[in-house]
């Protein structure tokens, strides 16, 4: 029987070109769909050595399902400077930006990172398919696009680990390499380029690669990462980082404005915390006149990070008779935020972090509460009754180490 | 630098119309007409040696009465003749419907096909009389933003109803029945002669790219009778020639203060952070203005002067999503005598000739171009400009024009070569021929105009001759699209005034003194 | 003459509509009598066996918008209603297909595979859809008023409407107005390139209707259709266990449980008018029942043209319903096969066969189909509906055989020299040959062929002309103008004679929507 036989799946969803070695690993045989790809949620029982992997060693993850489109030509930049809000005029050839990108009425479509390949070759990746919307906005321009997605391999090796890793194997010491920049490498005969990302807010490198070399890539990653503890690692622990890290997902922290259906559901990168990524001194781009409308009225909502105060929730168990109940992974459903008795936000993901001992969440709340330290109240539900229990604004990344940015001396 | 209060880009009817009314209220207005002569379709010139015709349209269906007024066109040298024989539908045999002026008379010349026909006719063209009212009123609106209309709007739309007074809220009923019908619907209610059921069906296709077994005909056959004073198929000439019409309102636009300048070719209409600026020259650069208007269609006004990357994504798709697709073609012949037509009279040859024996004969017809080949057996109106202007050729010569359907814009597996012309020709003579048995050989030069070069020499996007299809999604509100349908674009300080804004296409300037008052407002 | 007695209500029609308004009306506490004029209930959704061991869902195919609430309200699944959802849509193509199914992710990856863009417009398309079916359904769910001398309830509701209109986004407003004014083609270029897609799409706004994909008009019959999709997650639509009939059997027995009494075999002559009052109907066997109410279930021609005198009506209305276009344009072709279809391009048995197949390779296809029937032929290579029941539901065929059911456009009722044995047989090859171009082994398979013209249709099951619908659905036949001005609100020029079947707002398919409101109205009137 075929390893592709062992999912009934296999009709419907896409395996990626590192499944043949990630389905053998995956103990729990427990899979997500993520992008029409079947993703491993984790790979052992539990999550959590994958966990503390990212953030004591090294995490190895299959990000192929990220869509990926190639943006070429004389116009790519112009194109590109109109399509997100960053300032891509700036964006250094080796260097890769963040950025959010909105609809005309400063609504966030989608987020992802450019990379910079050449003069006029760009990389976009995205959480959504976003061709449609890009080749629309591309009228009148001279460039090409192509999709990437599947032509373009990808893995996340994340850690403090990671770059020892990648300098045992790498033709080229990645030392240099400064926080979202890349390069382009070998390993032995195969050609990979690495970028200095990654979805977790720790020490990380993202590997791009032709598929074909897929494989061989794992394998020596995997067996050069042996004694640094490379751990494969599923989308669970993965989920747990990146809260910790402050950085939010579409569809779960936030609906594209494409898809939103009603006015209500759509964000602005200000009412996402992305303000930052707004350049309002740049030349139009899509959403310009309504962000900057925005911008001068303020916001109605605001992103942030909470932390729901440990001393009200072991409280709350302790009336129960029962030791403070924590979840043991990142949640995703919606939750109440409220300020005196009136409901002010919600949260829309969090996890306990481990490493940092705080129950933390991501959530939208209303501007007039969102400041730094605003008192508000989490609903939770303790033996099946719902209870309040106090939560603050905090700052986020709620975990931002030195080595996230710093090089080697 | 001279600095204008409004520019108006092409030096169309409707752009003279608006400029005209914008310089008489006191505004710095300035036209920009890409060719050596204003008038944009309202264009007479020699196509052959000392052969004259009139290049697009032979006959005005209707002026809105508001600008013949406000202009004063009649003074200005406008004179329009309107025969007693508006249009003669053909039959092989001779016995052709002639449709007068006085219903009685169309009468009489059905009952040589249908004496219940012709009892039912006064009692047709009362009816299409009745209803067209209906849209005169709503011609004279601005289209209201919709939906969400305010209850200023909704007392605005106040006028619109008017004709209820009249016709009674039946009458209301009725429009709204005719509007989304089909010609052989609406045929199957009134008539059963086939020449004439083919006859009235003319006036649901004419210059429209759909058949008359499409919905909403019923609303294009209302659209070429308004202020028709009750007469079917109501035709006017313009004395000396269209090109008269767009003299008339060149002389009252200079009247009122308005720069024309010619040979003009705006190179771009200058856009940033979606607030129009101006406008630049190709060959004198930037000049700037208050307020930019746009008589040009909405494809050549935005695709192609402002440029999409300075469009909104919505509003940019949905110019993309407006349809054009032009069918129809112009030919001319110069003749070197007046044919005769067996059945027709002398005198009853300054009228409008069409070949439409049956609904099925032009819907056949319409079929070829849905997928995508000229008309074998075409559709074909044509006319004699020379027999009341008699400098259109030389002596005892004449010119027949023909506007001819279906030919299509777009072409499978072929495009517009001059083979293709000739064959077009030649399927346009095959079909005359069956009613002017001489017609190839007195034929002396001829001048085709195919959708493309009605296109390339008159800015027409895809030939469409009323800057977009006349059908219900694009009427009223949705015209040219639901988010400049008030005549004002998305982009500050850009408005429209052609065809392509309500109330769509024909010689009648509706368009530009909606878009002028708009504007003033 | 025995006059028997008298009921409250007599419902002229078992379709499914004379049986919802009557279920409604006896849950009101009337006592309702239905006259069939066959041997079955069901109207045009009837299950008959056709061949030994071989049933068919004769006419109507597929159910998905009847509405939740009369499921809900009539307890529909007591009574045996059980639909067994289609699992995918499939088009055949010369060396390819398109199959769409309910799992988002394949369907993706099988549109992607055909045009990247049209996979991604694909997931907006169908939300903005269910948004504007939404924008729709108060305007299904509110009686017409009378335009031309409206009440003050009337006016209320119109008000209300607009009101609702006004809160609409642009967006949704917008693709509303392009949805009752174009064509479905138009539409569906402005959103996808992938021909087999579209012209899949467009089909829907062509079934019971004489137009063409490239007909103005023909994009509201797609809306009406996609109805189905609004309350379902993906192609609500489903086939009833038991075949289409059993739907009709459950609103009977639903009727039946809160008291309705039915009659089979009781076809109505006339309804009997005394001064301008329906007081009763006469059957052709000369029995006479006598009722408060006589609602028709029939459609508008046969309500008021055969069932009373015209000399009972006004003359602007008579002419109304004489100008009402009622044009048949389908056929149906039912077939029992020894074993199921090999289609070429997609080899087995598979979801591809347990949902809907459509035989519409590309606009050009249908068009063409249209063309014929325009000029009064049938079609030479026809669009097909089809869907095989029996690998849905075993019992629809004797054990290992099948029935394959083709919903067939287009055969016009006026066909040039009429309908005959000859012409039917003829239209059933075409219908078979364009199978075959797909599916190669159809010929050698088919144990017995039911080939139905739009001219059976009207003879077995009543429908003037064969229209499916009742009228067609022009936007002229709609809402205040469906059947007439003035008599849109399930009444009639006749006092106390009301109708509710498909000719009436909102139109046909089994939605039972015009026999819930009709009987609202009527309990309102009471």
């Amino acid at each position: 029987m075929s390893y592709k036989n062992q999912f009934m799946a296999h009709t419907q969803l896409i395996l990626s070109p590192f499944f043949e070695r990630t389905t053998k690993l995956n103990e729990s045989q427990e899979w997500r769909r993520w992008s029409g790809y079947l993703a491993a949620t984790n790979y052992e029982l539990t999550h959590e050595n994958e966990y503390f992997a990212i953030r004591t060693k090294a995490a190895l993850l299959d990000i192929t399902p990220l869509y990926k489109y190639i943006i070429s030509g004389s116009d790519a930049q112009q194109f590109l400077d109109r399509l997100v809000t960053r300032n891509i005029g700036i964006c250094k050839v080796g260097q890769v930006m963040y950025t959010p990108w909105c609809d005309e009425d400063g609504k966030q479509i989608d987020d992802g990172t450019v990379q910079r390949l050449a003069n006029d070759k760009f990389r976009i990746t995205s959480a959504e398919p976003n061709l449609e919307w890009i080749e629309q906005n591309a009228a009148g321009m001279n460039l090409t696009i192509s999709d990437d997605s599947k032509t373009t391999a990808a893995l996340a090796l994340q850690g403090p680990n990671s770059r020892a890793i990648l300098n045992s194997i790498a033709s080229d010491s990645l030392d240099s390499l400064k926080f979202f920049w890349m390069m382009n490498t070998q390993f032995h005969d195969i050609s990979v380029t690495i970028s200095r990302t990654g979805y977790t807010g720790d020490l990380g490198y993202e590997i791009w690669m032709d598929p074909k070399d897929a494989l061989s890539v794992w394998d020596l990653l995997m067996d050069k990462g042996k004694s640094y503890g490379i751990t494969p690692t599923g989308l669970q622990a993965l989920d747990m980082a990146r809260i910790e890290a402050g950085l939010i997902l579409l569809d779960v922290d936030y609906i594209s404005a494409r898809h939103a259906i009603i006015e209500p559901r759509k964000s602005s990168p200000y009412e996402l915390g992305l303000g930052w990524a707004v350049k309002m001194k740049k030349k139009d781009f899509i959403g310009k006149k309504a962000l900057k409308a925005e911008l001068l009225r303020g916001p109605k909502w605001n992103l942030v990070g909470i932390e729901i105060e440990w001393e009200g929730l072991e409280n709350l168990y302790r009336d129960a008779g029962l030791a403070p109940g924590l979840p043991s992974t990142a949640w995703r459903t919606s939750t109440p935020l409220y300020h005196g008795d009136e409901q002010v936000g919600y949260a829309t993901s969090g996890c306990w972090s481990p490493i940092l001992k705080r129950y933390i969440a991501l959530a939208h709340v209303k501007s007039e509460f969102s400041q730094l330290g605003s008192k508000l109240k989490f609903e939770l539900k303790v033996e099946h009754f719902r209870k309040l229990t106090p939560a603050k604004v905090v700052n986020t990344p709620f975990f931002d180490p030195e080595r996230k940015r710093s090089c080697p001396q | 630098m001279v600095h204008y209060d409004i520019i108006v880009v092409g030096g169309g009817l409707n752009s003279l119309v608006t400029a005209s009314i914008l310089g008489k209220s006191g505004k710095k207005v300035l036209v920009l007409e890409a060719k050596d002569q204003v008038g944009g379709m309202a264009v007479t010139a020699e196509f052959a040696p000392k052969y004259k015709c009139n290049m697009l349209n032979d006959t005005v269906k209707w002026i809105d009465p508001r600008v013949m007024k406000q202009l004063d066109l009649v003074s200005q040298g406008l004179e329009l003749v309107s025969p007693d024989v508006v249009r003669i539908a053909l039959d092989q045999s001779g016995q052709h419907i002639l449709f007068h002026q006085d219903p009685n008379q169309t009468a009489k010349s059905i009952a040589n096909h249908s004496d219940k026909d012709a009892k039912a006719w006064q009692a047709f063209a009362t009816y299409i009389d009745n209803l067209s009212q209906f849209l005169e009123k709503l011609y004279e609106l601005t289209p209201p933003k919709l939906p969400d209309l305010g209850l200023k709007e909704v007392l605005s739309l106040r006028s619109m109803l008017k004709p209820i007074k009249k016709h009674g809220t039946r009458g209301l009923v009725d429009f709204m029945r005719v509007v989304p019908m089909m010609m052989p619907e609406l045929m199957d209610e009134w008539f059963e002669s086939e020449l004439l059921r083919g006859a009235v069906s003319t006036a649901g296709i004419n210059h429209i790219t759909l058949g008359p077994f499409s919905a909403a005909t019923g609303y294009n056959l209302l659209h070429q009778h308004v202020h028709a004073n009750g007469v079917f198929h109501h035709a006017q000439f313009v004395k000396g020639g269209t090109e008269n019409l767009a003299n008339a309102l060149l002389r009252s636009a200079v009247a009122n203060g308005v720069e024309v300048r010619r040979n003009a070719v705006v190179h771009s209409i200058n856009v940033a952070n979606a607030v129009c600026s101006g406008i630049t020259l190709n060959d004198e650069g930037i000049i700037e203005a208050k307020q930019v208007i746009s008589g040009l269609d909405p494809h050549n006004t935005f695709i192609n002067l402002v440029g999409p990357s300075e469009l909104n994504p919505t509003f940019y798709t949905q110019l993309r999503n407006i349809k054009y697709r032009g069918s129809v073609a112009r030919i001319h012949f110069a003749l070197n005598g007046l044919p005769e037509i067996k059945g027709v009279k002398e005198d009853q040859m300054n009228t409008v000739f069409s070949i439409s024996p049956s609904i099925e004969y032009l819907e056949r017809a319409a079929d070829d171009a849905k997928y995508g080949r000229i008309a074998e057996k075409p559709y074909i109106e044509f006319t004699f400009p020379s027999v009341s202007n008699s400098d259109f050729a030389p002596k005892r010569k004449h010119v027949l024009s023909a506007t001819l359907q279906y030919a299509p814009y777009h072409l499978r597996g072929q495009h517009w070569s001059d083979d293709l012309k000739e064959q077009l020709r030649n399927n346009v003579i095959k079909t005359l021929e069956n009613y002017i048995p001489k017609i190839s050989s007195m034929i002396e030069y001829t001048s085709v105009l195919s959708p493309k070069d009605l296109e390339d020499k008159f800015g027409l996007t895809e030939g469409n001759l009323n800057h977009g299809e006349m059908t219900l999604d694009q009427f009223f509100f949705m015209r040219p699209t639901i988010s400049s349908a008030q005549y004002k674009s998305p982009i500050e300080n850009l408005y429209l005034c052609g065809p392509g804004t309500h109330p769509g296409g024909g010689l009648h300037g509706a368009n530009g003194y909606n878009a002028a008052y708009q504007i003033i407002k | 003459m025995p006059t028997i007695k008298k009921y409250d209500a007599i419902v002229i029609g078992g379709g499914h509509n004379g049986l919802t308004a009557a279920a409604y009306l006896a849950r009101a506490g009337k006592e309702v009598l239905v006259l069939e004029r066959r041997y079955v209930l069901g109207g045009a959704a009837v299950t008959e066996e056709v061949f030994p061991g071989f049933k068919f869902s004769v006419c109507s195919y597929v159910v998905s918008l009847l509405k939740a609430n009369i499921i809900r309200e009539l307890m529909l699944p007591k009574f045996g209603l059980e639909l067994l959802p289609l699992e995918s849509t499939f088009t055949p193509l010369e060396n390819d297909y398109l199959i769409r199914t309910a799992d988002p992710d394949e369907t993706y990856r099988e549109m992607y595979r055909h045009s990247p863009r049209d996979a991604e417009t694909y997931t907006r398309f169908g939300p903005l859809m269910g948004q504007i079916g939404m924008a729709v359904r108060p305007i299904l769910e509110t009686i017409p008023p009378n335009a031309i001398r409206p009440s003050f309830p009337d006016l209320s509701a119109m008000k209300k409407l607009l009101n609702h209109f006004k809160t609409l986004s642009d967006e949704q407003f917008e693709y509303l107005t392009k949805l009752m004014t174009m064509s479905s083609a138009d539409f569906l270029d402005e959103w996808f390139e992938f021909e087999p897609l579209k012209a899949t799409m467009a089909a829907s706004g062509i079934i019971g209707t004489f137009m063409g994909p490239r007909s103005p008009g023909s994009a509201y019959v797609m809306l009406h259709h996609y109805m189905g999709d609004i309350d379902g997650s993906f192609r609500a639509w489903g086939f009833q266990r038991g075949g289409t009939g059993a739907v009709s059997m459950a609103i009977a027995r639903s009727a039946e449980h809160f008291g309705a009494k039915i009659m089979t075999e009781a076809p109505v002559e006339k309804v009997i008018v005394k001064n301008g009052r329906a007081v009763g109907v006469a059957l052709e066997n000369g029995d006479e029942y006598k009722a408060d109410k006589v609602i028709s279930g029939l459609d508008p021609k046969l309500s008021f043209l055969k069932m009373v005198d015209e000399t009972d009506l006004p003359n602007d209305f008579v002419t109304d319903i004489k100008n009402f276009r009622i044009r048949g344009s389908s056929g149906k072709v039912n077939l029992a096969l020894d074993v199921l279809p090999e289609f070429t391009c997609l080899p087995g048995n598979g979801p591809h066969l347990r949902g809907a197949i459509s035989i519409s390779p590309d606009f050009d296809y249908i068009e063409k189909a249209y063309d014929d029937a325009k000029y009064g032929n049938f079609s030479e290579a026809p669009y097909i509906d089809i869907i095989i029941p029996s690998v849905l539901d075993p019992e629809m065929a004797p054990p290992g055989k099948h029935v394959m059911s083709c919903f067939v456009q287009y055969a016009p009722y006026n066909i040039k020299g009429g309908w005959n044995d000859q012409k039917r047989e003829d239209f059933g090859d075409a219908v078979i040959n364009a199978l075959a171009r797909y599916a190669p082994n159809i010929k050698e398979i088919i144990l017995h062929r039911q080939v139905l013209t739009p001219a059976d249709i009207e003879s077995t099951f009543g429908m003037t002309e064969g229209n499916i619908f009742h009228g067609e659905l022009t936007l002229q036949q709609l809402f205040a103008l469906r059947p007439a001005v003035k008599w849109a609100n399930y009444k009639t020029p006749i006092t106390n004679y009301y109708q509710c079947g498909s000719g009436t707002h909102p139109g046909g398919g089994i939605t039972g929507s015009p026999g819930e409101m009709a009987a609202k109205k009527i309990l309102k009137d009471w």
